[in-house]
């Protein structure tokens, strides 16, 4: 069962296309990540999966409701994090916690435990009764994340909950998403720290306009990179390549300083036999790794090439 | 309505917090109240013949049989009970145009779209937080002016031609639906404009009606009497229905949010 999928979702402004035939689907309780270049439409996205505004065309189903059909319920059973923490400067904490409660449809009482339970999980307990025009741009941040969860919606939307903070607070954020996972929420984040979105997302669309590719971190980078070994000899590695390319399951290898690049499918099964080989002609193997591509190479090898699969 | 009092709340938990914002809502109210005790006090000590030639005091029969002195006080006062149809329409712009442009300001339009409030609740939240006050304050200050009035009053006669039933009647019947006139008409344009005052400003065209009532009465074309009263509450009750409607019409979640971001 998914929590969150689309179907061709589109929206124009006028003239321009912000989102173009959109199809994806996030699984229930994974952390969903939707990355993409400033202006490629990711807010719009939001804001159209959030039942803010309506798409142009196209369809999507949020926690089984309908986009268009049932905008009530999907704004009950989603909590948005938006770009900016938006909250009241005049209130305290505790004030704006309650008030976006209450507008979730909880009672007086209920809203209150909310309120009570979150400023306490995120630290801001003790300054529950001070203006939140006072707090620091953490604090604010940990603020607007507690309102998103305030009537403990299934899906939450996380639009760049670390942009601007200071590491020991996007590290407090972070750590705090990943206890969300725990709970059987389904999140979908957006964000443009790469590495964060491959520590914390199941699942990565990257998006410009239209959707260039989906799948797990892990796949994206076999998909356009392939898998790989890098061993490092003790001696002349150039004299081994001839090894590792008469290997049959080698697709290729290469030298680079002292480090010898091997490509092949599935490196779980076959190093083993690969570093055998190697050994038996003779070499003296230092370290055997994965090679590994970072998030940032899948990231900028799709949105610059502009690579269009749906 | 729940959700709709939820923000009224919020919104006089904010207000609280606008200290300037408080003064702006409560000294001119009070000129507005004791300048005009002031001058009808003063002019009960310096009669004016030339009063008996105003249009107002022709037209009008409440001021048959006045001295001299009873007839300056009881022009200028039956005037400047007219002055006090402007607190509803002055208290709500302050408020409702703060309130609309200031989810602006703080960026808390999306987050507060994205609850599953709706239109009419949070505009009738942003409205009954501007509409209490302004129509509170009208009638306090009223109420003040009324009492005050008997100590600068040269007669009894005066005070009944300035506190007549007309007037009472025109304040209660008309000033609750002046201030949601003002209300809808500045909630309208504050989601069209950038910052609190540009949209006072615009909705202050909303007092030119009331600014030639003021000189039609001065000059005698109009008399108050209790059915013109009744006739101008009703009218102005329906005008209201219409402004609000119109306002729910004009406050599209939609273009507000994408045009304010």
């Amino acid at each position: 069962m998914h929590a969150i999928e689309t179907y061709e979702l589109t929206r124009a402004f006028g003239d321009r296309v912000a989102v173009d035939h959109l199809t994806l689907a996030a699984p229930r309780g994974a952390v969903f990540g939707f990355l993409g270049p400033n202006g490629a439409g990711k807010t719009t996205t939001v804001r159209m999966l959030a039942a803010l505004i309506a798409p142009t065309s196209g369809s999507a189903v949020i926690e089984g409701n309908r986009l268009g059909v049932s905008d009530q319920e999907i704004r009950r059973r989603v909590g948005l994090l938006t770009e900016s923490p938006g909250l009241y400067d005049r209130l305290s904490a505790r004030q704006n916690l309650v008030f976006f409660a209450r507008l979730y449809d909880l009672d007086a009482h209920r809203a209150e435990a909310q309120a009570e339970r979150y400023l306490r999980m995120l630290g801001l307990w003790e300054r529950r009764d001070d203006p939140v025009g006072g707090f620091s741009r953490g604090m604010r941040q940990k603020l607007a994340i507690a309102r998103a969860l305030s009537h403990d919606p299934p899906v939450l939307f996380l639009d760049e909950p670390t942009a601007g903070l200071d590491p020991e607070a996007a590290r407090t954020v972070r750590e705090f998403i990943k206890e969300l996972r725990t709970e059987g929420r389904t999140i979908f984040l957006t964000t443009h720290n790469l590495p964060e979105a491959d520590e914390l997302c199941d699942l990565i669309a990257v998006f410009r306009t239209r959707l260039l590719r989906i799948g797990a971190p892990a796949t994206l980078r076999a998909e356009l990179f392939g898998r790989g070994t890098r061993v490092q000899l003790a001696g002349d590695d150039a004299a081994f390549l001839h090894v590792a390319r008469n290997l049959a399951f080698v697709h290729a290898a290469e030298v680079a300083g002292d480090t010898l690049h091997v490509a092949l499918d599935d490196p779980d099964d076959q190093n083993p036999h690969l570093v055998r080989a190697l050994v038996e002609a003779g070499a003296a193997v230092r370290y055997v790794e994965a090679r590994e591509h970072s998030l940032e190479d899948v990231y900028l090898q799709l949105v610059r090439g502009g690579e269009a699969t749906a | 309505m729940n959700k709709a009092l939820v923000i009224l709340q919020k919104e006089w938990l904010e207000l609280r917090g606008e200290r300037t914002l408080l003064l702006t809502l409560i000294i001119p109210p009070l000129i507005l109240t004791l300048m005009p005790l002031v001058v009808i006090s003063a002019i009960g000590r310096t009669p004016d013949e030339d009063t008996r030639q105003l249009g107002a005091v022709v037209a009008d029969p409440a001021f048959a049989g006045l001295s001299e002195r009873e007839l300056g006080q009881a022009v200028l006062g039956k005037q400047f009970g007219l002055l006090f149809l402007l607190m509803p329409l002055l208290v709500p712009s302050v408020i409702a145009s703060y309130s609309i442009v200031g989810e602006k300001t703080n960026r808390t339009l999306e987050p507060l779209l994205a609850t599953p409030v709706r239109t009419w609740e949070l505009l009738l939240g942003k409205c009954l937080a501007s509409l209490i006050p302004a129509i509170a304050i009208t009638w306090t200050t009223a109420l003040i002016f009324v009492l005050a009035l008997r100590l600068v009053v040269v007669s009894d006669r005066v005070y009944q031609v300035i506190v007549s039933g007309s007037w009472v009647l025109l304040l209660l019947l008309s000033a609750p639906s002046l201030a949601l006139i003002m209300v809808a008409a500045t909630v309208a344009i504050s989601g069209r404009v950038n910052d609190p005052r540009s949209a006072q400003q615009i909705a202050a065209v909303v007092v030119v009606p009331l600014l030639a009532l003021f000189f039609a009465q001065l000059i005698g074309v109009l008399v108050l009497s209790p059915l013109l009263a009744i006739i101008a509450g009703a009218a102005l009750a329906f005008l209201a229905a219409l402004a609000l409607g119109g306002a729910n019409v004009l406050f599209e979640r939609e273009n507000i949010l994408t045009r304010w971001s």
